[in-house]
Order: C-alpha cells, then structure tokens, then sequence
C-alpha cells in the first residue's frame, strides 16, 4: 500500500497565554479555525482545540474501521452514529495529559445481533490506528450498541 | 479538566459510502465529510483523520513552543507550524513531522531549535502520540 500524507498548516502570533492561532487543513483545504488558549482549557467559546481535532479523527477513524469489521462479518452497516470524547486532565509532576478517549457507537446493521456487533466494536478498536496509538498512554473506552428495527 | 467532544455518522459500506463529522462541542466546525477514497486517495476537497490529527498536533506544539520562549523571556511576534502525518495502510500512522518558523525578537537560532525540541517532546498531542514511530521537528528562525 503506498504512503498516504495529510498536512496542517498553524500559524500562531504572540504569548501562548494571550495570542491566538488560526489552524487550516493544507491538503484538503475543508477548514480553517481559529485557537486560543483560553477555549483549549476553559470554555471553547465557539473555537476548536488540540483535543477537539483528536476526538474527530478517532470518531472518524474508528467509525470506518467499525464499518469494515461489520462488512467483513457479512452484515454491512446501514448507518453509524459515533460519539467521541477526549480528555485532557492535569496529571500530578506530568502537567497536562491527554487520559482518556471515550467512544460511543450506535448502528443499524441488519443481520447483526448484540454480540456480533460487539465483537465487531472489539475487533474496530483493535484495527483503528489511531486507537491502538493512543492506547500507549491514554485509556480508550468503546460503548457500542445496536439499535433495533428501521432507520 | 477538559472534555472535547465530536460526532460522526457512516452510511453504507466502507468503499462505496461515505461519513459526516456532524458537530463538535465546540461548534467550531461541522459538517465535514469523509470518504475512505479521500482518506487514502486525492483528498478532493475532504479532510480524514490524519489531517485531523496533523492539525491537533500543530495547534499543540505551537502553543507549546510559545510557552516555552515567552518562560525563557521572548515570547514570539508569529510562529507559522506545519504538521505533516505519513499513514500507511496496515501499519498505521508511522511519522508526524512538525516544521516551524518562528519571529521571535532577542533569540539566537540555537536556542529557538532547543525550544521547539522541547516543546516537542512535552505538548499533550506529542505525549498521547508517542506510539508513532518517527516525531521530527525543523525548526528555524524566519
């Protein structure tokens, strides 16, 4: 499989404390955010973070690993909803850390029942990069449930 | 504390359908759509998960790295930070080189290379990404 490279460009004027950042996605161009660190640690106040990127692309990343698992099991998703949720908490000696991602996913996948869609979340968690990445220093929490009858 | 919080729905298989980051807690962005093909392919306009997570890890290291020269006492007029992800399909993602250029009055390049290097190692995204095989970071003044 070849490479595949994504990049972001920030640029960032003055003191951390009262400076501000605007991020952009360089090889898609789909966005361009301002930061700041006042919303990165208190209230967001409409702009995004560190943390908040991380969190869409572990949603992201695991709800096309979770599709992929279900499809392989012969019962491909109808639809799924995932939740993602990063932490960042202040760890004594450390400074602040990210510590937790917390998934939560919801599918329609017919064919499926409880158990294989839980196996299916299992085996997404331990096949999504950016899970097995994380893992190394933070806890990952998968809540995965199927939902019954139509979309 | 801090919780950050995102959402995204997938319809249909991986191939052939398609997903939305539908909001974040913030409402900063959303919704952005992703593909598998844009993912691993031409980007055609959509982000993914590691352009995602190059942009976390330059918000992150910038922030660091201005802490850092505002403690040695020259904060910085304007830092400009590129974070470039290498993902490899069945490996995972296997670098992130961060590259910056900082304005930043009454500092020597030695010190501002030594800064963005230890701004690189402590940032919170550096730390929960320290799975990743490769993190280089090039650092100059402008």
């Amino acid at each position: 499989m070849p490479r595949i490279v994504r990049e972001a460009d920030l640029v960032w004027e003055g003191t951390v404390a009262r400076g501000s950042g605007v991020v952009a996605a360089a090889t898609s161009k789909a966005f361009e955010l301002p930061i700041s660190l006042a919303s990165r640690v208190g209230d967001p106040e409409g702009k995004t973070s560190p943390e908040e990127l991380l969190a869409a692309a572990h949603a992201t990343c695991f709800v096309t690993s979770l599709g992929s698992e279900l499809a392989r099991a012969g019962t491909p998703p109808e639809r799924l909803e995932v939740r993602c949720t990063i932490t960042m908490d202040e760890v004594e000696g450390l400074g602040h850390r990210i510590v937790s991602s917390a998934i939560t996913a919801r599918g329609l996948a017919p064919g499926a029942d409880a158990t294989s869609f839980a196996h299916a979340a299992e085996a997404a968690d331990a096949g999504c990069p950016f899970s097995s990445l994380i893992k190394a220093s933070a806890t990952v929490t998968i809540d995965a449930n199927l939902e019954e009858g139509d979309v | 504390m801090a919780d950050r919080t995102a959402n995204v729905t997938w319809i249909g298989a991986l191939l052939d359908g398609g997903g939305t980051i539908e909001s974040v807690g913030s409402d900063a962005f959303g919704p952005l759509e992703v593909t598998w093909a844009s993912r691993a392919e031409e980007p055609d306009g959509r982000t993914s998960p590691e352009e995602l997570i190059a942009a976390a890890h330059a918000a992150c290291f910038s922030m660091a790295l201005s802490h850092e020269l505002a403690q040695a006492g020259s904060p910085p007029e304007r830092l400009e930070t590129a974070a470039t992800v290498t993902f490899v399909p069945g490996t995972g993602i296997t670098k992130v080189a961060l590259s910056v250029r900082g304005s930043v009055p009454g500092m020597n390049e030695a010190a501002f290379v030594e800064k963005a290097e230890g701004a690189k190692e402590g940032c919170p995204v550096s730390m929960a990404l320290t799975g990743v095989a490769e993190i280089t970071v090039d650092a100059a003044l402008a």
